[in-house]
């Protein structure tokens, strides 16, 4: 790939990136969320078709631009999501759209012997005609490795492929992959997880910001070099880290458990502080925001708010007694996007601002007046519909549907996911100032940086356990990178990555 | 920049929205006055007669009271995002032969057992979509299987008349008369021009409906439910209490309607109300409320309570048969359906 590049409305995801990977090696791409990763290799998987410079495969340029051509060219993607069909069985999943004939009826027996010599290629020996529902999320995991696989690609693509395994299936995977390099495969691997790379990889590319840094052999790399050229320094200066002064305990939660997501979680936040919590997907912390504002039930454990004990038993409770949530999923569960910024921005005070049971959306105007222009929605007409604005002003819209309502306690589920960084700064700075009058703000990220620069203690879960704070003095992004990345009292995919 | 562009297209389809919204409602009846006269042609051409006459006009007025009642609930449970009550029409059958049935006690006791009878229908709709989201048209149809089946087995099959029922004359005159009281009598001297007391209530109720839907926390919370069920949960609103409430405002209607079907026919029976759940649905489709919710308004649901009204006099006074009624109405909901989807789609709203 030479100079390529793509712009998003309002960001450039990938800006002039040269990259090459050659057959039998196994290159791995490194690089935080947003750094223009996944956006590279979806180029070469034809998702786009106005992409700039040039994609050259063995030495001839190639227009890649839908799927089915990406695919002729022998390019193969495992995506961190699965993309099989659940009810169906792994057969037809595996040989989708070329499944085996005889006449016009399908040929039971090849399916068959066919599927069970794909699946054995990964270390699997199922029943080819299970349906995907009926096994494991690992054995789905290998199921989809298999199924591109048998696309006989030339370049196999795999984006957090280890996500779902086990110690022992990455393991297996590793030699696979090995055998892969060794039959001549170029192969793009693409991990948070710098143990697995040091491990897997020949050469390592990282990017940041929709650059590329460098492309070096692992031999000439260290793993504080990687994090250092991952995290860099540019977003540092958007961070004021000024210090706060907190007030008294706001929150205190007491071995609060939710079976099968977390377990004896311990921790206070004080009024104007911002608590960071860090941790995988799946360690658990959506599920803890979650209970404390009475989306679903704990199982044991106490949540104190201003020292008085505090368990909403639906969502309106919570904000009642001044929990507020912001979902990660802002277009399901955070907007609705076919009501007016108006409507969304004051959904959460229509009880507040009913005499009788008479709603009177007027009495809200003078708050949607001064949140639109502190957070700089735009187009500045409350009335237009906020499915049509830009993925930064529909989180700003969504933030401010939970300030308008003035919570004592906000819990912000990735409050930048997918937002420009226009839009994330001034987000950022309202987090800030919400703070600094005194809320208390529950700040779970998967943005290393914002997490860092942001909170003024950083609780580290896993597992559904918390299993380290973190002081503002001792948070830097590599600290915590590393923390996690080299804390070896548990299986390392479990580690959380940020 | 991008946001600019952005902002451009949204205003425009800001201003594209209000204006389809606009024509929607003037639209309704408009196309109301075009049947007019499309009757008063079919007069004046030999199709049809007495479509000019005033008693045609009361049966006309009588009609759409009746539907407008029943339709204006059911456009809550529309609104809510729960598509339809198909339950409808033996809440009305029901509640309409339990009336009869307890006029034997007295009037005021059978109107009681009717809204009973109502709200237990509708509280159990309430119970099951809304707390345990089950399918509304799969649950309501069942439901409405269900009421038959009482019907059927309670009165073995039998027809029960009020006269018959009723203790004293004057029970059975005050049950006649939910049908047939005059609130305003012969206005300038026309008995014709009396206004009933269906037409009374359809009114009041077309008001109170508008009202709630547009200016209490309910129906807020209603149009939030409706658009975005998950976002109207994250933001503290009880979905399931307010998808529960539609359920009961509409079974509430429905046994108004169901009194006032079975005071006009003289005769409790499992038949009264049959239809009314298809005539409802299309009219507030007419109407421009949309099937997926949150969208649309009561006033458009009268003008397509009117419209559905008008059609079925016209081929009534035709002489089309009931069964090629059905089919017409039914190809008149698809068509409907069908634009409302396509005029959603092109403006980026690709949910009908």
């Amino acid at each position: 790939m030479s100079h390529v590049g793509k712009k998003f409305p309002g960001t450039i995801a990938v800006d002039d990136v040269s990259f090459e990977v050659y057959a039998g090696e196994v290159h791995a791409l490194v690089g935080e969320n947003g750094a223009g990763k996944s956006t590279l290799m979806k180029m070469l998987a034809g998702s786009f078709d106005d992409y700039t410079g040039r994609i050259l495969i063995n030495g001839k340029e190639v227009a890649l631009h839908s799927p089915t051509v990406a695919k002729k060219y022998g390019i193969g993607m495992i995506y961190q999501e699965l993309s099989l069909a659940k009810p169906i069985s792994i057969a037809e999943n595996l040989l989708v759209g070329r499944l085996p004939k005889k006449g016009p009826f399908l040929d039971r027996k090849r399916i068959d012997s066919e599927t069970r010599s794909w699946l054995s290629r990964v270390g699997l020996d199922l029943d080819p005609n299970l349906p995907i529902e009926d096994i494991s999320p690992h054995e789905a995991q290998l199921v989809e490795i298999a199924k591109v696989l048998a696309n006989k690609p030339c370049i196999l693509v795999m984006d957090e492929p280890t996500s779902a395994l086990s110690r022992e299936e990455v393991d297996r995977l590793f030699e696979i992959i090995g055998q892969l390099k060794n039959q001549g495969l170029a192969i793009v691997y693409i991990s948070h997880h710098l143990p697995e790379i040091f491990a897997i990889a020949d050469r390592i590319t990282v990017m940041r910001d929709g650059k590329k840094v460098a492309t070096k052999d692992k031999a000439e790399m260290t793993r504080e070099e990687v994090v250092q050229m991952m995290v860099g320094h540019s977003e540092r200066e958007f961070y004021h880290g000024q210090p706060r002064a907190s007030g008294g305990e706001r929150l205190r939660v007491e071995a609060l458990t939710r079976k099968g997501f977390f377990h004896d979680v311990c921790f206070a936040a004080r009024a104007g502080e911002i608590l960071g919590i860090c941790g995988l997907a799946g360690a658990g912390r959506t599920e803890l925001a979650r209970v404390l504002v009475g989306l679903d039930r704990k199982d044991s454990g106490k949540v104190f708010l201003d020292g008085r004990e505090a368990s909403p038993r639906n969502m309106a409770a919570a904000l009642r007694l001044g929990i507020a949530y912001l979902s990660e999923d802002r277009k399901s569960e955070g907007l609705a996007l076919r009501l007016s910024i108006k409507e969304n921005v004051l959904a959460g005070l229509i009880p507040m601002h009913s005499k009788a049971g008479v709603y009177l959306p007027e009495a809200g105007s003078a708050v949607l007046e001064s949140l639109m222009r502190e957070l700089s929605i735009y187009p500045r007409d409350p009335s237009r519909t906020v499915g049509n604005l830009s993925g930064g002003n529909q989180q700003k819209v969504l933030l401010a549907k939970w300030m308008a309502c003035g919570p004592k306690v906000l819990i912000l589920d990735e409050p930048t996911r997918g937002v420009d960084i226009g839009a994330k700064m001034i987000i950022h700075a309202q987090i800030e100032r919400l703070a600094n009058e005194g809320h208390t703000i529950i700040l779970i990220s998967s943005d290393l940086p914002e997490l860092v620069g942001l909170s003024d203690r950083v609780m580290i879960m896993r597992k559904g356990h918390f299993i380290r704070e973190m002081a503002k003095e001792d948070c830097t992004e590599e600290s915590v990178l590393i923390a996690a990345n080299t804390d070896v009292a548990r299986p390392a995919q479990e580690v959380a990555h940020g | 920049m991008a946001d600019q562009a952005i902002a451009k297209a949204d205003a425009r389809s800001t201003a594209q929205g209000r204006f389809i919204h606009f024509v929607n409602v003037i639209g309704i009846y408009f196309a109301a006055l075009l049947f007019v006269l499309l009757g008063f042609a079919l007069q004046a051409a030999g199709v049809i007669t007495n479509f000019a006459s005033a008693q045609n006009f009361l049966n006309i007025v009588d009609n759409v009271a009746m539907l407008g009642i029943v339709a204006v609930g059911m456009s809550f449970v529309t609104y809510s995002g729960s598509m339809a009550d198909m339950s409808v029409p033996t809440t009305m059958a029901l509640s309409g032969i339990v009336a009869v049935q307890f006029l034997k006690v007295g009037f005021w006791p059978a109107i009681a057992a009717a809204f009973a009878v109502g709200l237990v229908i509708g509280l159990v709709n309430a119970v099951v979509v809304g707390r345990f989201k089950a399918n509304p048209i799969i649950w309501t149809l069942a439901i409405n299987y269900v009421c038959m089946g009482i019907i059927r087995v309670v009165w073995v099959n039998k027809q029960i008349y009020p006269d018959m029922i009723a203790s004293t004359k004057d029970v059975s005159q005050a049950f006649d008369a939910i049908y047939r009281l005059e609130v305003v009598k012969g206005l300038g001297g026309n008995p014709l021009a009396s206004l009933r007391l269906p037409l009374v209530m359809m009114v009041a109720i077309v008001i109170i409906g508008q009202i709630v839907l547009s200016r209490t926390s309910f129906g807020a919370q209603l149009k939030l439910t409706g658009s975005a069920r998950k976002a109207a949960k994250f933001t503290g609103v009880n979905v399931e209490l307010i998808t529960g409430a539609a359920f009961i405002v509409a079974a509430i209607t429905a046994t108004l309607g169901g009194l006032t079907v079975t005071s006009l026919s003289r005769v409790g029976a499992y038949y009264n109300g049959a239809g009314y759940d298809f005539r409802a649905v299309t009219a507030i489709v007419i109407g421009g409320m949309s099937l997926s919710g949150g969208r649309g308004s009561i006033i458009g649901v009268l003008g397509g309570v009117l419209i559905i009204g008008l059609i079925n006099n016209i081929m009534t006074l035709i002489g089309i048969p009931t069964l090629s009624q059905d089919m017409i109405r039914g190809a008149i909901f698809i068509t409907v359906v069908g634009i409302n989807a396509k005029s959603l789609r092109s403006l980026g709203r690709d949910d009908a």
